[in-house]
């Protein structure tokens, strides 16, 4: 595994502790999960190029297509979280538990 | 809702199932998953209150996070094998991170902390399609790259499930919960047997969405969500006690009803493969999930809460909602035992 795979790969696993351990606001963690849809899509173009596998090239723009949406979904989730708490803190995230 | 917009979540539910099922390129699969997560929502978010809006929130986060880390593995499987078709996985590191992502689309421990909140914060009818359809995709791709899956991951994953299926859902009175950790335990039990025979996995899948449907049925006859209105159902319609029992006891897994089909095969498949402390383990654990279905029937069938005579005396109505396939579905869960050598052919 090479030097350029090792570094795309701490950036996704950097984006990933990200995601799963922030502290108080949610858009830190769309964020991160935008962060780590953009290292997939660096991982898949170097990889897609770096094999001269032409027909594939397509991939990386519909991965971003979906992460687009995927984004869309989640800054519309936290608009409604804000519509109701007037913040995005998780720590409001708390009328399920019992 | 809009009729048209209703018409467009459901057709989109449905074809992208549909498309991760049927699909042979990895970027389909990923895609299809994608839209089944974009289509339930705004489903989930029909009334969109605190709860509802709490509940599609960490589903939302969980899912999103489990197909960046399938798309990570796909792409890891590309750079050792170079090719796109869905079959076993070339390489260990792209097996463990897919088989991890799929644990937190079905709700797998140690993954499953989602599953009871998401289920509390939805309606019934929401939630029904969420522990039954929303299956369907992720374990069509388990059972494709099946021959790769880690043994030690995979066995101690499905356990883990089957205990804390069983443990979590002593402490509830709210039925979606209970239903939530009864669709931990059960994909627990359908995941043991993924490597040793996936179609009793398929068996138990089918076996377990039957049962799922008619249970939540008949809950939502009565939009009955907690124990206490569950014990209300002999004054109302007296047969759904009946009806709720014998579901309950098939989801437990007991002899005559069809529920013991599934667990019955997968015990005599372990066995066959030499495995003998994991399947007395997990017939074992079962019995905390007979357990609390147990109570249920309990308070549903066998006695009366105490309530005020004026509670028992109530004007008997027809019944308004509509009761889609229950009366099909009621003989499906509960008489389909002498059919278990078709259905072993069969899948």
């Amino acid at each position: 595994m090479s030097l350029v795979h090792i570094n795309i790969l701490m950036a996704f696993t950097m984006s990933l502790t990200g995601l799963l351990m922030y502290r108080s606001h949610l858009m830190s963690a769309l964020l991160c999960l935008e962060g780590m849809v953009l290292s997939l899509f660096i991982l898949a173009t170097l990889t897609i190029l770096n094999s001269h596998f032409t027909l594939a090239n397509m991939m990386p723009i519909i991965l971003l297509v979906f992460a687009a949406c995927e984004a869309a979904i989640g800054l519309a989730l936290l608009i409604m979280i804000s519509n109701t708490y007037g913040t995005d803190y998780v720590q409001n995230l708390n009328l399920l538990q019992c | 809702m809009n009729p048209f917009i209703s018409i467009m979540l459901l057709s989109t539910l449905i074809l992208s199932t549909m498309i991760v099922t049927i699909s042979s390129h990895w970027l389909f699969a990923w895609i299809g998953l994608e839209m089944n997560m974009m289509a339930i929502i705004p489903i989930m978010m029909k009334k969109p209150t605190p709860r509802a809006t709490e509940a599609s929130t960490k589903y939302f986060l969980t899912q999103a996070t489990a197909s960046a880390l399938l798309m990570l593995a796909i792409i890891i499987n590309l750079m050792y094998s170079s090719q796109w078709t869905i079959m076993k996985l070339f390489n260990p590191t792209a097996s463990i991170l897919m088989t991890m992502a799929l644990a937190i689309k079905l709700g797998l421990a140690p993954f499953h902390f989602w599953v009871p909140e998401v289920t509390q914060g939805i309606p019934l009818t929401t939630g029904l399609i969420l522990l039954t359809w929303q299956k369907l995709a992720p374990i069509s791709i388990l059972y494709q790259i099946s021959p790769s899956i880690n043994l030690h991951l995979m066995v101690t994953m499905s356990f883990l499930s089957i205990l804390i299926g069983g443990w979590g859902g002593l402490n509830q009175t709210q039925l979606r919960k209970i239903m939530a950790y009864s669709s931990i335990a059960h994909m627990g039990w359908m995941t043991t047997i993924l490597l040793y025979n996936p179609s009793l996995t398929m068996l138990n899948l089918l076996i377990y969405i039957i049962m799922t449907f008619t249970m939540f049925t008949l809950l939502a006859q009565n939009s009955t969500t907690t124990t206490l209105l569950l014990s209300q159902t002999w004054n109302t319609m007296p047969i759904m006690t009946t009806f709720t029992m014998l579901t309950l006891l098939s989801m437990g897994g007991l002899p005559p009803l069809t529920g013991f089909m599934p667990k019955w095969m997968i015990i005599q498949e372990l066995t066959k493969n030499e495995s003998l402390l994991l399947p007395t383990l997990m017939a074992i654990t079962a019995l905390l999930n007979l357990y609390f279905y147990m109570r249920l029937a309990y308070s549903t069938a066998l006695t009366l809460f105490p309530s005020t005579n004026n509670m028992k005396m109530k004007w008997q109505f027809y019944p308004t909602k509509q009761m889609t396939l229950l009366p099909t579905a009621i003989v499906l869960s509960t008489m389909l035992l002498p059919l278990t050598p078709m259905f072993f052919i069969l899948l």
